[in-house]
């Protein structure tokens, strides 16, 4: 009894960090993008502002049951996400459930939420939610391609598909990091990021001007709340998971932070210095340059 | 007993008395001509029974003379079977033109008479002469009888036909001349035993010329124009004489002088039939008209049982194997000769012989099928005994080393299938423009020939393969659901379900190793599903026959230890399946694909055991096993023909349709359960050929890769699809390519995870094609973007979809997972990763499909006329909850499914799995699907809890108060975005999507189909030139067979 009050425990706090740090990220690159663009920006604890004002709306309208489940759904599948993955090596406290299963469970668990989401938007009954929809299905399928081969050659790099050892195998310097030992395979895989955090020129789904918000077009009150909460979550979850496979995973907190603060900036970077593919470009895209190099980062292994 | 010259007493006397007689009254003469048929069958049946019993033949010397001074007849085996047939078939056809001999002459009768009469003289008799005599006398007989119906048509054909044959008559003349001058004698057998004196080259030319004359009466290709107008033109009652029973006596006339020809002889004959077989039966291709179709079809036979019977004369060195002389050439002409002579008869009963007028015959249950029977049965199906022969006749072959005579001969059987399947079609699915005028003189001929045809396959099954009773129950059973199929259908479905309950109950206690897994995956399923089909009211005649000798054939498929029975079981799978899925309304297209490549997969199956055979000596499917030659050879067809049936890309155009417009609650059965036996296939033969190389390739990395290939492509194709059904099909095909992509790993991880997603497969496919029925039965369209927003109207319908592709997409925590997780790990584990990166990909893009089915159909906006519109019927309900609960269950705990099949595959290979609690170990990673389930329920609840908690009663609002800019929405139809819905995956890989398997096949069809236009062109219909057509045919083959 006493353990599970204890692990329920660490998972509160592994779960509370990593909501608030989302959190944070989304005010700093609000900020940085707001910079990038010439604007003053909105101040950097605008995410809580907003989060909290949506939870507290009394109004709210429902389309139906899968509907209400939508939200749900995604914010079960950001934090299931979260937890599977072991967020800092050595820690027991940020080490989650990651005894379930290993990094194909991660990389499923992740479309969970987003299977659920895309259930929930559709009930809504707005075309625009059911178009991005499937313009995200469609992103989606692409960016994953590049991702599977790249994981594919981490797993035959380090003879695991467990997260946990995938990270032991990087410890004792910089060096050790995948980026260093196999750049192919994670320029393969940053590229995917890109595409999963959808900035510019990946931002098919939310693309404002065209389906204005995309699938949470519908959604309002709580509903947009716990779609909120779970976009930082989900956010950090990411870039753990990536930090973990590519960049030698961290030992403490602040390795964290910093290190997938660094892999975010990418795809802000790269999101305020390009302009939005459409859909067919996008998929085109990815099934280019980065495919070619999760195939070159396998290959390299088979001669 | 009866001296066999009685006979001829019989008949001359008879056939001088009737003109007498017949002064007294029509009836009188009919009472004679009659009795004197019957006394011919029972005199030539008699005999065939002593003999059978072990008396000796009847050797007989007219006048008491020995030979050379008298004429000498035979009466043994050979002779009473053949000349039974002839009487029978001549008696039966009588009976048919009943009223016909009525209203004409009695000279009708006179000729008819004779006709039987020389017919079972050239059987019969052992002297040259004599035999000329008698193909005299049934040839002018014939040609008299041609005109029985006066019309130019019939009479033109006559005339060609006294054209051919006097021709034939002439070349036999001299060259019996030579053969006298030769060796002093025109008694067969004592030219045989001089048969040296038969040299040089007078001695060829004389052997040459008799021959060339009974060819040219076997009607060869292409100097066959004249018989073919003559099947067309004459009365179907004195066609079914002529097509079998003077055909007969002709093959006999060759039969009995085979002792004379040489080696080279030989080849000819059987390069003539052959080839009469191939050309034959392709030019069968462009024809509409039923009698010249079973024309084509009699020539094609004839020559296939010339083909069988000399080379297995010569292969076996003129000493018949009498065994193998019964089943291969004994097996085809009996099946030939019952089914054709039937055929004949049941065309009498149409005024229009196009074949797409036939539909009439659908409207009496008896007729239809018999006249199925017939179709099949000339096609080489179980359990009639062209299927017997056929299998003798490949084995064969392959082992004395002919492997072209192989493809040659399926070459030419599939052509014929092609066009009997094609009009069986017809009849099934035309509409009825004429009536069938059926009496019962016309039916009984046909029925008691089918009868015939059952007996003698069941006679060669017990005489020959000694089958069990239980393998008798694919065939016994459906037919005792026939004879109770005027009971209601709900009745009869409960039947069903208890006789394949108690089935699954005997048989899969008795089974080991991986088979009672697709044991209880074929019939365990099958049990499920069928409660779906209780749904149907009225009696749905034809329909539960067929669903019980599918899953029987399944379960004896699972049983067969020997070859022969898997090849057995697999053809009556496929014959029950084909009959089922042509039931759908639009299916007649899509079923005709589905069994001509399920033919042409069995062949492949046929020469790879031929060849195992051939490799080992023995028929048992272990001894496939440690095989030395051969090896690519057996591995390969074998691999074709199980990959034809999962639908592998490239072989896969048939299934579409064929899964799509089969009826509803057909389609799971066919797409969950019957893909599987292709796997079982492919595990059976793999597993035991696996390494096999071709050249440095493993023949198990290109099966892996066509599998990752088929995954990608079937997936892509799925995605674009607006019918629903259609969608499911090629989800089917993408889901198959997985299985055989694991299969070919060939390592114990592999064959769990083939195994796994065959059970997931067959878990959520059912339930989607059940809880897709169950819609479609309420909307009435398969369009997708016809429906939407049904989640209202149909929860239940819904939560089984939802359910369906979370198993199916491989979401944690349904059971797809563990099929993810086991095949991606396999895959890396083997080192196929590019493979492994093909399926992920393809698994991916799973998602658009499955989210494009539940969006569309249940999810947007609702359309008007399906306001009113109601829960799907609980039939249809009961089987997706159960599916359901499977899905739970193993999804909850995965050691339920995963502990007994890592047990069972570790027969095969051994374990790299480990087991921590609930936890599966790989050499890579770990999964505890348990764990996973409870985390998922866990942050599930969280925001539940949530949400209920800050939404204060969230109020429901109308369909159209959505948020939209500038104008308002007021039409579901333009606003529920559900056509052609991935337009721009479309735009990026739509070109991957292209149907090139369907382009290549067509140009093949439509290429073989000019071919068989171009070579009819030879037929003119002018007398003058099949003459020469017949002289230039004797003289190429003068110099093909080179002249001496």
């Amino acid at each position: 009894m006493a353990d599970i009050l204890r692990t329920a425990l660490y998972l509160f706090i592994s779960v509370f960090v990593i909501l608030n740090y989302g959190l944070l990220l989304n005010g700093l690159v609000r900020k940085i993008v707001a910079r990038a663009h010439g604007r003053v920006g909105p101040p950097i604890w605008q995410p809580w502002l907003d989060i909290l004002k949506t939870y507290a709306k009394r109004s709210a309208i429902s389309h139906g049951v899968m509907f209400f489940l939508g939200p749900i759904f995604r914010l079960a599948g950001g934090l299931g996400t979260y937890l599977f993955i072991p967020a800092i090596y050595g820690s027991v406290m940020f080490a989650n459930l990651s005894f379930s299963g290993d990094l194909l469970l991660v990389m499923y668990f992740i479309f969970f939420g987003q299977l659920g989401m895309a259930l929930g938007a559709g009930e809504g009954g707005h075309p625009n939610s059911a178009i991005a929809v499937g313009r995200g299905l469609s992103q989606m399928t692409s960016f994953e391609l590049p991702f599977a081969l790249s994981v594919i050659a981490l797993a035959i790099q380090y003879h695991s598909l467990s997260i946990t050892e995938i990270v032991a195998a990087q410890q004792g310097g910089i060096l050790n990091w995948t980026i260093f030992t196999n750049p192919l395979a994670t320029f393969a895989g940053l590229f995917a990021l890109l595409g999963m955090n959808m900035h510019s020129p990946f931002d098919i789904v939310l693309a404002p001007q065209e389906v204005p918000i995309g699938p949470p077009t519908e959604m309002q009150s709580s509903f947009l709340g716990i779609l909120q909460t779970n976009r930082a979550i989900f956010l950090s979850a990411k870039l753990v998971l990536f930090m973990n496979l590519y960049l030698g995973g961290a030992t403490n907190i602040f390795a964290m932070m910093l290190k997938t603060f660094m892999l975010y900036m990418l795809s802000v970077v790269v999101g305020v210095s390009f302009p939005r593919f459409r859909t067919e470009q996008s998929i085109r895209f990815f099934l280019g340059v980065p495919t070619l190099l999760g195939l070159a980062a396998v290959i390299i292994f088979m001669l | 007993m009866v001296n066999p010259l009685s006979i001829f007493i019989i008949a001359l006397g008879t056939g001088f008395l009737m003109s007498l007689i017949d002064r007294l009254h029509r009836s009188v003469t009919m009472l004679v001509f009659y009795a004197a048929l019957t006394g011919m069958v029972v005199i030539t049946g008699q005999w065939l029974v002593a003999i059978m019993q072990g008396s000796e033949a009847a050797v007989i010397y007219t006048a008491g003379f020995q030979v050379p001074f008298s004429i000498n007849l035979r009466l043994g085996f050979e002779e009473a079977i053949f000349t039974f047939l002839a009487n029978l078939v001549g008696l039966l056809s009588a009976m048919y033109l009943f009223s016909r001999f009525k209203e004409s002459n009695a000279g009708a009768m006179v000729l008819f008479l004779m006709m039987v009469m020389g017919i079972n003289g050239m059987i019969m008799t052992r002297d040259m002469f004599n035999l000329f005599v008698f193909m005299e006398i049934t040839s002018i007989a014939t040609y008299a009888l041609i005109g029985i119906d006066r019309n130019t048509k019939s009479l033109s054909a006559g005339f060609k036909y006294i054209i051919a044959g006097g021709l034939a008559s002439s070349l036999f003349l001299i060259g019996t001349i030579y053969l006298y001058r030769l060796t002093g004698t025109l008694n067969i057998d004592t030219m045989i035993a001089t048969k040296e004196m038969i040299a040089g080259n007078a001695g060829y030319i004389a052997l040459f010329l008799v021959l060339a004359a009974i060819v040219i009466e076997l009607k060869p290709f292409p100097a066959n124009g004249w018989a073919l107008d003559v099947y067309q033109a004459v009365n179907s009652g004195v066609v079914a004489v002529v097509a079998t029973a003077s055909s007969a006596a002709m093959f006999f006339v060759i039969y009995k002088l085979l002792p004379l020809l040489n080696i080279s002889m030989l080849d000819l004959l059987a390069g003539i039939g052959i080839v009469t077989f191939v050309f034959s039966n392709l030019l069968g291709l462009k024809q509409q008209n039923a009698k010249r179709l079973l024309g084509y079809s009699s020539i094609a036979q004839m020559g296939l049982v010339l083909t069988a019977l000399t080379i297995l004369y010569k292969g076996t060195c003129g000493i018949l194997p009498i065994n193998l002389l019964i089943i291969i050439v004994g097996g085809l002409f009996l099946n030939h000769f019952l089914a054709k002579a039937g055929l004949f008869w049941l065309t009498g009963l149409f005024k229009d012989q196009e074949t797409g007028k036939w539909s009439a015959i659908r409207q009496n249950p008896l007729l239809m099928f018999v006249f199925g029977s017939f179709i099949f049965a000339l096609i080489g199906l179980p359990p009639f005994p062209g299927f017997w022969a056929k299998w003798e006749l490949v084995l064969f072959l392959a082992k004395s080393g002919q492997h072209i005579w192989i493809w040659a001969i399926l070459l030419g059987s599939f052509l014929e299938a092609i066009y009997l399947l094609r009009w069986l079609l017809t009849v099934v699915k035309c509409d009825i423009e004429q009536v069938a005028e059926v009496n019962f003189q016309k039916i009984l001929p046909p029925v008691l020939f089918i009868i015939g045809l059952f007996n003698a396959g069941f006679l060669m099954m017990i005489h020959y393969y000694s089958f069990n009773p239980i393998l008798f129950a694919p065939i016994l059973m459906p037919a005792l659901f026939f004879a109770v199929d005027w009971l209601p259908a709900k009745l009869k479905g409960i039947a069903t379900i208890l006789v394949i309950g108690a089935f699954s109950y005997h048989v899969i206690p008795q089974l080991e190793g991986i088979y009672p897994i697709f044991a209880i995956l074929f019939l365990g399923g099958g049990l499920i599903q069928l409660i779906a089909t209780l749904q149907a009211g009225g009696k749905r005649t034809g329909f539960y026959p067929f669903v019980v000798m599918m899953f029987l054939a399944l379960g004896i498929l699972l049983k067969s230890e020997t070859t022969i029975q898997f090849f057995y079981a697999w053809e009556l799978m496929t014959v029950s399946s084909f009959l089922l899925i042509l039931r759908g309304r639009q299916a007649e297209r899509h079923s005709l694909l589905y069994i001509l490549f399920s033919l042409a997969g069995a062949y492949f199956i046929l020469v790879g055991f031929a060849y195992t055979f051939a490799a080992t000596g023995s028929l048992t499917i272990l001894s496939l096993n440690g095989i030395t030659a051969y090896v690519s050879v057996i591995y390969i067809s074998l691999l074709i023909g199980f990959l034809i049936k999962t639908g592998a890309l490239g072989m896969h155009i048939w299934l579409p349709g064929s899964y799509a417009e089969s009826e509803d609650d057909v389609s799971p059965m066919i797409s969950s359960i019957l893909s599987k036996a292709g796997i079982f296939g492919i595990m059976l033969v793999s597993g035991l050929l696996g390494k096999t190389l071709i050249g440095k390739v493993e023949v198990s990395s290109l099966l892996g890769w066509l599998g990752a290939a088929t995954a990608l492509i079937g997936t892509l194709m799925a995605i674009f699809q607006e019918d629903i059904k259609k969608l499911l099909a090629y989800s089917s095909m993408g889901q198959v390519g997985y299985m055989v992509l694991s299969v070919a790993m060939l390592s114990h991880l592999g064959w769990v995870s083939a195994i796994y997603l065959s059970f997931n497969h067959l878990f959520f496919k059912a339930l989607l094609f059940i809880a897709i029925a169950g819609v479609v039965s309420r909307t009435g369209t398969r369009t997708m973007y016809e429906m939407g927003g049904l989640i209202k109207k149909m929860p239940f319908s819904f939560i089984s979809v939802l359910i369906a592709i979370i198993a199916l997409s491989g979401v944690p925590p349904l059971s797809g997972f563990g099929s993810k997780w086991l095949l991606y790990t396999a895959g890396i584990e083997r080192g196929w990763y590019l493979q492994t990166a093909v399926a992920f990909f393809a698994s991916t893009i799973v998602f658009l499909y499955c989210y494009r089915l539940i969006h569309a159909i249940f999810l947007g906006q609702p359309k008007p006329k399906f306001k009113n519109i109601k829960e799907a019927s609980l039939w249809y309900l009961v089987p997706e909850y159960l599916l359901i609960m499977a899905i739970m269950a193993i999804s909850m705990f995965p050691n339920l499914i995963l502990k007994p099949l890592i047990a069972a595959v570790s027969v095969y290979f051994p374990t790299t799995v480990d087991w921590n609690g609930y936890t599966v170990v790989s050499s890579l990673g770990y999964w505890n699907g348990n764990a996973v389930m409870y985390v998922t329920m866990g942050v599930f609840a969280l925001p539940l809890i949530i949400l209920i908690l800050t939404q204060r009663k969230p109020q429901a609002v109308k369909q159209f108060n959505i948020v939209f800019a500038a104008e308002r929405p007021d039409r579901p139809e333009t606003t529920h975005v559900a056509y052609n819905f991935f337009a721009p995956y479309q735009k990026a890989l739509g070109f991957m999507a292209r149907p090139l398997a369907t382009r290549f096949w067509t140009a093949v069809s439509e290429w073989t189909q000019s071919l068989a236009a171009l070579f009819r062109q030879i037929y003119t219909g002018n007398g003058q030139t099949y003459a020469l057509h017949i002289i230039l045919y004797v003289v190429v083959l003068y110099f093909i067979s080179g002249g001496h």
